[in-house]
């Protein structure tokens, strides 16, 4: 089948999204909840595009391509309303995310600046530094379930669970008291995929902190 | 939940256990729903804090609780004795405000001074009448449909049929009927399940308490019916854990209909089997969207999955999966026995089939009414529900659920049918018809709306879990609202969030932003 991204034609196999179509043509849209390595969520809506004759923006990574569709990744709405979204996850953070993750290089890639429309109640800083390679910094989670789909998914542990629900939804190890009281086998997937740096190895941790 | 009245790590490693499940997912499930949340004391005391509560009482008898028992909602007694929590929605809009103690639900004038004194009393059911001279869903169910397509029809010209009779989805997104269980029938799978949604959360609708408490039967039919169209031998039920009477009833139903051989295998001697399972839920409103209650049926998180794939491709334990409100189904009966035909010309001026609606409080004769499809709300309004009572005005009426949206008193002249509220900004939704009356201060609607979505938002998707929450904070105080602000806010919940939740909460909004911009505070 093929497809029309930025007016530029595609062929594509079936069951390709339209994120992978856009990849393999060399463009691009920003993501947060998704991770090449794990099924698509559709959790952040970051990477929302045009698409012709929809009646709105829809989430490229979760969309299978269809014969004819015409993509724009340009589309006004859709960029209008993703740089909301993603004033949105920045309001609920304390603190501006590390200049080095992936949520901050969204904020950079949309011109995002410290002014946010929306502020209010923000997460509580809440920290786990029981394991001796991993630290959670809840107040960081954005909830994007990146860390938990690594763990099911690529390494079969199964410590990690979404919490709460709504603005107060968040992320834990077993049963809430540290990855050391949990199935967790230290492997790290968590703390590689977070965009925010909720979940670090405590080395990088204490690095970004300056010399101990 | 067990004698110590809350959940402790060892109830859930226990669960974990019985179920298969890991520890951390059960301690997930253990912090979504409301009803593991709230710690209970030996008396445990729930505030309903629905639409059609707030709109006869203003929250008054939540005031009165609280400060009675000197407790704070979601908290329990030092001794133990009692626990006050809130509740949405017990379904006795006709009778508000309600207050459920342990599970005896009392409503009505008085409740907060019998609830108080020890003499909780239980609350009427609501009255229930058909304009038509042969109803056709609050007829009680009599297994003739099933009876009739067995014997006359055979799967696919059910499903001709249902589809030809066009009818939409009675749980709030109006989807057509016969189109998802096409989908689901023509989708491989070992097996297919029929999921009847009573998860009827609508704060202000009591339409699917009705039908599972006092016309079960004919709820069963249906799935009976979708089952044989699609190809399912197994149905679900998930009823509300806030209507404790519903699932007793269903139940004593089910087993009824295996006793007199309409449910179990070859049925009525066809070859076609089917069976069902009634189950409760947990406390969330967002369950009531289709993959949300399938993730509850499988005991995890109520949350939303993105679509597809869709559940009549890959539902319930991954099979194809009819999900259909209960009174959706209780529609097919009727087609099956009297064909797509019939059924269209039951409402000539509007839409295929009849709708059952249900009125609050505050009009003078609530209750559950089957209409048709066509009928001007002034006429629903103040000749079948008799106006408001003791001389109080209609200001505004919230119809088809908290994602309605909101209509002046001056544009009562509208027909209640999909296109014609659509194009007022309001829909048909599940067919709650809740009147605010002149002494309602919009703005607190608004801000009991946007408390209730960001309570009930899963949490999943980003727009969703943080704009609501975002929204509620701009009407939180008496500080102006900026429309500047406002207006960017309800535009990317609409267009970016996951499911209907997040995108219809603006509904209402933009209705008292259009009606009421002076009573909102907006600048």
């Amino acid at each position: 089948m093929q497809v029309t991204i930025d007016g530029r034609a595609l062929e594509v196999a079936p069951a390709t999204t339209v994120l992978e179509a856009i990849r393999q043509l060399g463009g691009d849209v920003p993501t947060l909840c998704f991770d090449e390595r794990q099924a698509a969520f559709g959790a952040c809506r970051v990477c929302l595009v045009g698409l012709e004759g929809a009646k709105g923006p829809v989430p490229a990574c979760t969309t299978p391509c269809a014969d004819g569709m015409v993509i724009d990744t340009e589309d006004a709405t859709a960029r209008r309303v993703v740089s909301a979204v993603v004033e949105l996850v920045l309001s609920e953070l304390p603190a501006p995310p590390g200049e080095h993750t992936e949520l901050a290089a969204v904020a950079r890639e949309l011109g995002i600046g410290d002014e946010l429309r929306w502020t209010g109640a923000q997460h509580e800083r809440r920290h786990d530094e029981r394991h001796p390679y991993l630290a959670f910094q809840h107040e960081l989670c954005i909830s994007c379930g990146r860390c938990i789909r690594a763990c099911d998914e690529v390494q079969g542990a199964f410590a990690l669970t979404a919490t709460g629900r709504g603005f107060h939804a968040n992320v834990t190890a077993g049963l809430d008291a540290g990855f050391r009281n949990s199935t967790c086998v230290s492997c790290g997937a968590c703390s590689d995929t977070c965009p925010t740096d909720a979940i670090t190895e405590i080395t990088l941790l204490h690095m970004s902190d300056g010399p101990q | 939940m067990d004698a110590r009245g809350e959940i402790t790590d060892e109830d859930r490693r226990l669960a974990a256990e019985a179920s298969g499940l890991p520890e951390a997912t059960v301690y997930g499930v253990s912090t979504f729903y409301d009803d593991l949340l709230a710690p209970r004391g030996a008396r445990h005391v729930r505030v309903c804090t629905g639409t059609a509560c707030f709109a006869a009482a203003a929250d008054a008898h939540v005031d009165a609780m609280r400060d009675a028992l000197g407790l704070a909602l979601g908290e329990r007694s030092a001794d133990g004795s009692v626990s006050l929590a809130e509740t949405v929605c017990l379904g006795f809009c006709h009778s508000s405000p309600a207050i459920r103690d342990g599970d005896r639900i009392d409503a009505g004038p008085g409740v907060v001074e019998r609830v108080l004194g020890g003499a909780t009393a239980e609350a009427a059911e609501p009255e229930w009448a058909s304009v038509l001279e042969e109803p056709v869903l609050i007829r009680p169910g009599d297994w003739s449909g099933l009876a009739h397509a067995l014997a006359e029809l055979e799967p696919e010209e059910l499903l001709a049929e249902v589809k030809q009779a066009d009818a939409r989805g009675r749980g709030g997104a109006g989807f057509p009927a016969g189109h998802k269980w096409e989908f689901a029938r023509r989708s491989p799978g070992e097996q297919k399940f029929i999921v009847a949604n009573g998860d009827e959360g609508d704060p202000g609708s009591y339409i699917d308490k009705y039908l599972m408490e006092r016309n079960p039967a004919l709820v069963l039919e249906g799935m009976a019916l979708a089952g044989y169209a699609v190809g399912a031998e197994h149905g679900f039920v998930l009823c509300r854990s806030e209507y404790p009477r519903s699932m007793p009833a269903l139940e004593a139903a089910a087993q009824a209909a295996r006793e007199a051989g309409w449910l179990g295998e070859d049925i009525a001697g066809s070859g076609f089997d089917f069976d069902v399972t009634i189950m409760e839920g947990a406390g969330s409103y967002i369950i009531g969207e289709d993959t949300a209650l399938l993730a509850c049926i499988e005991g995890l998180r109520g949350t939303v999955s993105a679509r597809p794939p869709y559940p009549a491709e890959r539902g319930l334990f991954g099979m194809p999966t009819v999900v259909n409100n209960t009174e959706t189904l209780v529609n097919a009966p009727f087609i099956a026995m009297h064909g797509a035909e019939a059924y269209r010309a039951l409402s000539p001026a509007g839409s295929p089939g009849t709708k059952l609606v249900c009125f609050n409080e505050r009009f003078a004769r609530p209750g559950v009414y089957e209409v048709r499809f066509g009928t001007p709300m002034r006429e629903l309004c103040e000749e079948l529900a008799g106006g408001l009572i003791d001389g109080h005005r209609i200001k505004a009426i919230q119809i088809g659920g908290p994602l309605g949206g909101i209509l002046p008193a001056s544009r009562l002249d509208v027909a209640f049918d999909f296109d014609a509220l659509k194009a007022e900004g309001c829909m048909v939704g599940h067919g709650g018809i809740l009147a605010f009356d002149e002494q309602t201060d919009m703005r607190a609607v608004a801000r009991h709306l946007l408390r209730f979505g960001a309570h009930e938002s899963c949490g999943k998707c980003f727009p969703c879990r943080i704009g609501l929450f975002r929204a509620l904070e701009m009407f939180a105080g008496e500080q102006p609202v900026e429309r500047a602000r406002l207006e960017p806010l309800l535009e990317t919940l609409e267009l970016a969030s996951l499911c209907g939740h997040g995108s219809g909460m603006p509904a209402p909004i933009r209705s008292l932003v259009a009606h009421f911009p002076d009573e909102l505070g907006l600048v």
